[in-house]
């Protein structure tokens, strides 16, 4: 595990760096509304021990995230999967996951809230459309990434399309499902703060607003920092599924 | 018996145009226990009549039979070993040994203990649990050739088995097949391009001809099994694959 050790050095540096440049550079600045590193990390240790609000806007956004990122891996694998294995359904849907890919999500959250209200509803919606279409397509991608010579020796040996699914197609795409997997979350988690923001004054997004209504910028950073932690805590429990599951899969490990 | 009766196959339409004809009117038999070599330029269809008889493609003219039973599929008496071995890549040796088997619903215990038999005759024992990317290309096919047998086919169909590997794991191999299969006697169909494998292994050498791919001759190898390794040094041997040369040759010179 000397590598491990070496890549934790190097990406330390290149922290320490960046922090000695944001200083360097805010001491020669008169913004005086740029925080420093240091107050941003006082910042995010009041925002996660002495900051009840936090906690209570954490709860919130989760809800919109746990629910629309469910909803959107339960929805987006099986169309993948049925996308890549049936031609009609894909030739029925392709141009609509190009629509979706294409399109800015953002623009469309006043008219989602126009359709849905300012509940859970919406923002669970919104949660769905960020994260959909890039888990749907990297799972169609999966199986279509399955040599054919695979489903063809299956076959020759009787198996039944049910078989080919359980023993071929969904193990030889769980790779890919998880790079699926792990951008969706990355969009989900994006849609979760970007309704909120935008529309919504609830969660973390409300917090966000708080705090750089009142020029709290420090705080600001502090709670755009506890959501990067959240993500980067959600992929590490993802990865270490992926581990489990598909052992076999390449690997594109972040963190 | 594999029986082969006027077989035409197409891929797409003729009839509306930009269609290919594959495989032309193609007649022959292939005796209970017989180890029968198909070579031919490529092009000439040697793979798709071979997936024909697997039951993985339809054809639309003729007739394939096995003990007078039409194809209309795969059966249990049929096995393949690909080209590109086919292993999944998502599990080990005795997971894709036992494969076919499991597919075909036998008890864990005893899909297990088979494998393990198979994986011990290919030469594979002590790699139960190495996962396929491990292994080298001679490992693999024979992991393929494993499972293939594992699930007691009367018929071997293998479709350019040895073409993925380099000469030296090649000749062991095929020396490796000859011993097995003398000792079970199975009837196999073996798509070959390499001369001195067809006559090397073969009972009889189906030679075809392509676009569209027919059956040009069938040469009967009257070499006595079991054959040694230093057979190919024999006067029969040479000039059976000499002739194959001279056909083949010709062939190509038309072509090009």
């Amino acid at each position: 595990m000397k590598t491990l050790a070496r890549d934790w050095g190097l990406r330390l540096a290149v922290l320490a760096t960046a922090v000695a440049l944001w200083e360097y550079f805010l001491s020669r600045s008169q913004n005086f509304l740029l925080p420093t590193f240091a107050h941003i990390a006082t910042g995010l240790f009041h925002l996660i021990f002495l900051e009840p609000r936090f906690w209570e806007a954490l709860y919130i956004s989760n809800q919109a995230l746990i629910f629309g990122y469910a909803a959107a891996v339960m929805i987006g694998v099986p169309l993948g999967l049925m996308a890549a294995r049936l031609p009609w359904m894909d030739r029925l849907l392709n141009p609509y996951f190009a629509v979706l890919l294409v399109m800015p999500v953002a623009p469309l959250i006043p008219i989602v809230i126009i359709a849905l209200g300012l509940g859970l509803a919406a923002r669970v919606f919104i949660v769905v459309s960020f994260a959909l279409v890039f888990i749907t397509i990297n799972t169609r991608a999966g199986v279509r990434s399955i040599e054919p010579t695979l489903i063809e020796m299956a076959k020759s040996f009787g198996a039944t399309e049910s078989q080919i699914w359980r023993r071929i197609i969904v193990p030889g795409a769980l790779p890919a499902i998880f790079v699926g997997l792990r951008i969706g979350l990355g969009r989900a988690i994006t849609g979760m703060v970007m309704v909120e923001l935008i529309l919504v004054a609830s969660g973390l997004g409300r917090l966000l607003l708080e705090f750089s209504g009142r020029m709290q910028s420090d705080m600001v950073f502090a709670t755009v920092l506890a959501v990067i932690i959240e993500a980067l805590a959600l992929l590490s429990v993802m990865q270490i599924l992926e581990r489990k599951i598909a052992p076999w899969a390449p690997d594109i490990s972040i963190g | 018996m594999i029986q082969v009766k006027n077989l035409t196959k197409e891929f797409g339409r003729i009839d509306n145009g930009g269609g290919v004809l594959a495989l032309s009117d193609i007649d022959f038999e292939v005796r209970d226990n017989e180890f029968v070599t198909v070579i031919g330029p490529s092009g000439c269809g040697k793979t798709t009549l071979l997936r024909i008889i697997a039951g993985l493609i339809p054809y639309q003219h003729g007739e394939v039979s096995i003990d007078s039973h039409p194809v209309v599929g795969p059966g249990p008496e049929r096995a393949v070993v690909f080209q590109n071995f086919a292993l999944l890549p998502w599990t080990d040796v005795l997971g894709n040994v036992t494969f076919g088997l499991d597919v075909r619903g036998a008890t864990k215990s005893d899909s297990q203990a088979k494998a393990k038999e198979l994986i011990k005759l290919v030469g594979l024992e002590g790699f139960e649990q190495r996962l396929p990317k491990e292994l080298s290309g001679g490992m693999q096919q024979r992991v393929g050739l494993a499972r293939a047998l594992a699930v007691n086919p009367r018929i071997l169909l293998m479709d350019e088995p040895f073409g993925a590997l380099d000469e030296q794991t090649r000749r062991l191999l095929q020396e490796q097949l000859l011993q097995l299969w003398e000792r079970e006697r199975k009837t196999v169909v073996f798509i070959t391009h390499s001369m001195e494998e067809a006559v090397m292994l073969g009972d009889r050498v189906m030679l075809m001809t392509p676009r569209p791919g027919k059956v040009k001759e069938m040469i009967d190898v009257p070499l006595k099994r079991p054959r040694p390794p230093d057979i190919e040094k024999s006067s029969a041997f040479v000039e059976i694959k000499e002739y194959l040369w001279e056909n083949l040759r010709a062939m190509q010179t038309h072509q090009s």
